[in-house]
């Protein structure tokens, strides 16, 4: 080839690359455009949930859609729908009479039978749900998410935005993340917002009603490590804060006002809860890959001002045997206290405290799941996932407090629920 | 805060000291090199391999439990508690 | 097109354009690294089938059996043209694309045909960059020359292919066409891809291990391909001045370049050096290797 001027040579041949490379030809352009539809990433799922005794039972299907842009940029669409039916605990005690409660429209009522934990099955709703986020790089090392939600059912509606952002140091082995959210929710009960404590009316006639619709905020901030402990062992821990204020009350949950010496009903009022509730959790991960399996331990310790202390401990192992399947049973391990102003009924003749709930979600109570996850992956890449689940708790059925009549009657509601899930992502 | 300041107290006796274990903890890890995290990839070693059953779990403890949170973020709300 | 997960890659096979290719994608996500080989499989045949000299009715076969009317080209082909007129001018001949026609004379399978010089000097009048006239928009050929973008078409494919899955995602990925290979994207805890240069008699045996993280590699060689007098051994490249193989060729240079495309185009460059390669691959300023 003779003699080369280096310089000049590799300046023309780059130049003659680039403008080859460079150039995308319209054609082409068109063809990519064409592909369009072949970019999102699905995620499909549904799932059916039913508790025992003719309680709450929810199908609730998702889809999740997750595009990918050049520069680890993402956005995700979340769709969900929740169709809710079944009848759930009202707050008030079983006895040893029939009860008629009033339904929250006021207009209609239902009648509970003797010994029978009363459940108001006005419980319908449908509820529509969209969440979307957009995912971007802050320079090399960290990852800015951000993101909102709306979710709208007949009686509640919910906007939000949150903004995570997380970090890398330390080669990598270290992830710091800092997340903010926010979020404005408005009840529009049925009926219209009952006068907190206020006595149940009979229906047809006038209702305790003190407007018709309340707000909450919900401010939540939450700081994260994620580090690497070993080739095969990764950890979690993360502390989050939620402030939420407003209307925080349940405007369907009743009290029973029991007489003294009988324990028989005399009348049920509306429950009363504070209006601000400050929430402390701190969450633990560890995941360890053994020769080829994973073992995930998980546990979470919560703490609130209104007097609720939590632990949730969660054990999982994932079994593969083979490249094309996985099985993953779980178990997890709940335990709560019971929030300061839960009472299990109120007492005629004794005065009304200022904040009372009976709602069991409230109570002392452990819970206890066991489950098992199936995965199968598709020679097409796609991948099938089947969670079977069952869910039990037991709390106090013969408290202390029980009078007269209560006593020999199962005062906690027992809840019993299954979970089956099914999941195709393509 | 309120009446109940109990829970105030509780965090602080109960952070700092797990805070400083942690940190501690942390700074006697050894550090993993790139070559060597080819397990720490793969899809099961994720913290949240599974979006959706995560968004799962966390709406019903949320509507059955008195607790929420820890691990995620942001979901969005529901009328359920 | 087979797809397995190999701990933290997806890695995707397929036959194109007659020879094994494969990409890995790195990433943790199984519907990403399959979309993402589904991305390369599709340029790299939709390459194949507008380039192929095997495939009849394709637009170079048009251009071929055109029997010296002008022929008007699309964009892409446009685009190559102009790339094969620049290298053309810059290798002082060594690279023309209508130099395909004298492998009528050169079978490189390892036999003793060698073509009679009076072979190669008939098949001479039908090669040559300057006999053809290209416009930027028309290419007329005189009746007998053909165009042959297999130099180049390889080594362009994985180009596109890489910069189309840099287009759908920042994921660090590697795409090999049959040895010609080009990273893209960024692998995650910044690790590097492993490349094994193969030394040319002992096939599967890599000579030395290159760390590539961006980049491309592409070989030329002729250890599968070359025909032999008995004395001679002469390599498939041909050099299109004189219709010869060129004398005293390395049995393979391997070049790493910026892109598959400038890496192709050194290494045959190198190969039709002969003697001269390694002086030739040290004035391009780029990393090679030559195997004698």
């Amino acid at each position: 080839m003779g003699a080369i001027k280096n310089d000049d040579f590799k300046k023309k041949l780059t130049s003659a690359v680039c403008t080859l490379l460079g150039a995308v030809p319209a054609a082409q352009a068109a063809q990519a455009a064409e592909d369009a539809g072949k970019k999102w990433d699905i995620d499909a799922a549904v799932l059916y949930y039913q508790e025992a005794d003719n309680r709450v039972s929810a199908i609730e299907p998702v889809i999740s859609l997750r595009r990918g842009f050049s520069g680890n940029r993402a956005l995700n669409v979340k769709f969900t729908l929740d169709a809710l039916t079944g009848a759930t605990p009202n707050g008030a005690t079983p006895t040893n009479v029939p009860q008629t409660f009033t339904r929250p429209s006021g207009s209609d009522s239902y009648v509970v039978q003797p010994g029978e934990t009363p459940l108001d099955d006005t419980f319908k709703d449908t509820r529509l749900a969209v969440n979307g986020s957009w995912q971007q790089p802050v320079g090399r090392l960290s990852l800015l998410t951000l993101g909102g939600n709306f979710s709208k059912e007949y009686d509640f509606l919910s906007v939000g935005g949150n903004a995570l952002l997380a970090r890398d140091f330390n080669d990598r082995n270290t992830t710091l993340t800092f997340g903010l959210a926010l979020e404005q929710d408005s009840v529009d009960p049925v009926g219209g917002v009952p006068i907190p404590l206020a006595s149940m009316a009979a229906a047809g006639t006038l209702q305790p009603r003190q407007g018709g619709s309340e707000s909450k905020t919900v401010v939540d901030a939450m700081v994260g490590i994620t580090q690497v402990l070993s080739p095969r062992t990764l950890t979690q821990v993360n502390y989050s804060l939620s402030q939420n204020s407003g209307y925080l009350n349940d405007p369907y949950k009743l009290l029973s006002v029991v007489d003294p010496v009988t324990g028989a009903t005399v009348r049920n009022v509306y429950e009363n809860r504070p209006d601000t509730r400050s929430k402390h959790a701190l969450y633990w991960l560890m995941r360890h890959r053994l020769k080829r399996d994973v073992v995930s331990g998980d546990y979470r310790f919560f703490f609130d001002d209104w007097g609720v202390t939590s632990h949730t401990l969660g054990l999982n192992y994932r079994w593969q045997p083979s490249k094309k399947f996985w099985f993953e049973p779980l178990v997890r391990y709940y335990t709560q206290s019971e929030a300061d102003f839960f009472r299990i009924q109120l007492v005629d003749g004794q005065p009304i405290p200022v904040e009372a709930s009976a709602d069991y979600r409230l109570t002392a109570f452990n819970g206890l799941t066991f489950g098992l996850k199936h995965g199968w992956m598709f020679a097409n890449g796609h991948e099938l996932i089947l969670k079977l689940e069952y869910y039990t708790t037991q709390g106090d059925d013969s408290p202390s407090e029980a009078i007269g009549v209560q006593r020999g009657l199962d005062l906690y509601p027992n809840l019993k629920s299954t979970v089956v899930q099914v999941q195709y992502r393509f | 805060m309120d009446g109940k300041g109990d829970p105030v107290r509780y965090s602080n006796r109960l952070l700092i000291p797990l805070l400083l274990a942690l940190a501690s903890a942390l700074a006697g890890c050894a550090t993993v090199a790139p070559y060597e995290r080819e397990y720490l990839a793969e899809p099961a070693m994720q913290t949240d391999p599974d979006p959706i059953d995560s968004a799962y779990n966390d709406h019903i403890y949320f509507s059955i439990e008195g607790s929420s949170g820890g691990r995620g973020f942001g979901g969005g709300g529901c009328g359920c508690n | 097109m087979e797809a397995v997960r190999a701990h933290t890659t997806v890695v995707g096979r397929f036959k194109a354009m007659a020879c094994p290719c494969e990409v890995i994608v790195d990433t943790a996500d199984d519907r990403l690294g399959l979309r993402l080989v589904d991305v390369a499989e599709r340029e790299a045949r939709r390459i194949e089938e507008k380039f192929s000299r095997y495939i009849p009715g394709n637009a170079l076969d048009r251009i071929n059996r055109a029997e010296g009317k002008p022929f008007h080209v699309d964009e892409e082909m446009a685009q190559l043209l102009d790339f094969a007129a620049r290298a053309f001018e810059l290798s002082g001949g060594l690279f023309d694309v209508t130099s395909g026609v004298l492998r009528r004379a050169w079978k490189f399978d390892g036999s003793n045909a060698v073509p009679a010089p009076e072979t190669v000097e008939k098949l001479r009048a039908f090669v040559g960059w300057r006999r053809a006239a290209w416009d930027g928009r028309t290419l007329k050929l005189e009746p007998g020359m053909e165009l042959d973008l297999g130099g180049i078409a390889k080594e362009y494919a994985v180009d596109r292919a890489v910069a189309l899955i840099a287009a759908e995602s920042g994921a660090g990925v590697l795409v090999n066409f049959g040895g010609d290979i080009a990273a893209g994207g960024h692998r995650r805890n910044g690790a590097a891809w492993s490349v094994g240069i193969e030394q040319v008699d002992d096939a599967g045996k890599a000579a030395g291990v290159l760390q590539l993280k961006r980049g491309a590699v592409a070989t030329s060689g002729d250890s599968k391909r070359f025909v032999t007098d008995g004395r001679r051994r002469y390599g498939h490249i041909i050099d299109p001045r004189t219709g010869w193989p060129v004398a005293d060729a390395p049995r393979a240079v391997t070049v790493h370049a910026a892109t598959c495309t400038e890496a192709g185009f050194l290494s045959t460059m190198g190969m039709l050096s002969g003697r001269e390669a390694e002086t030739f691959l040290r004035g391009a300023g780029e990393k090679f290797w030559v195997a004698r």
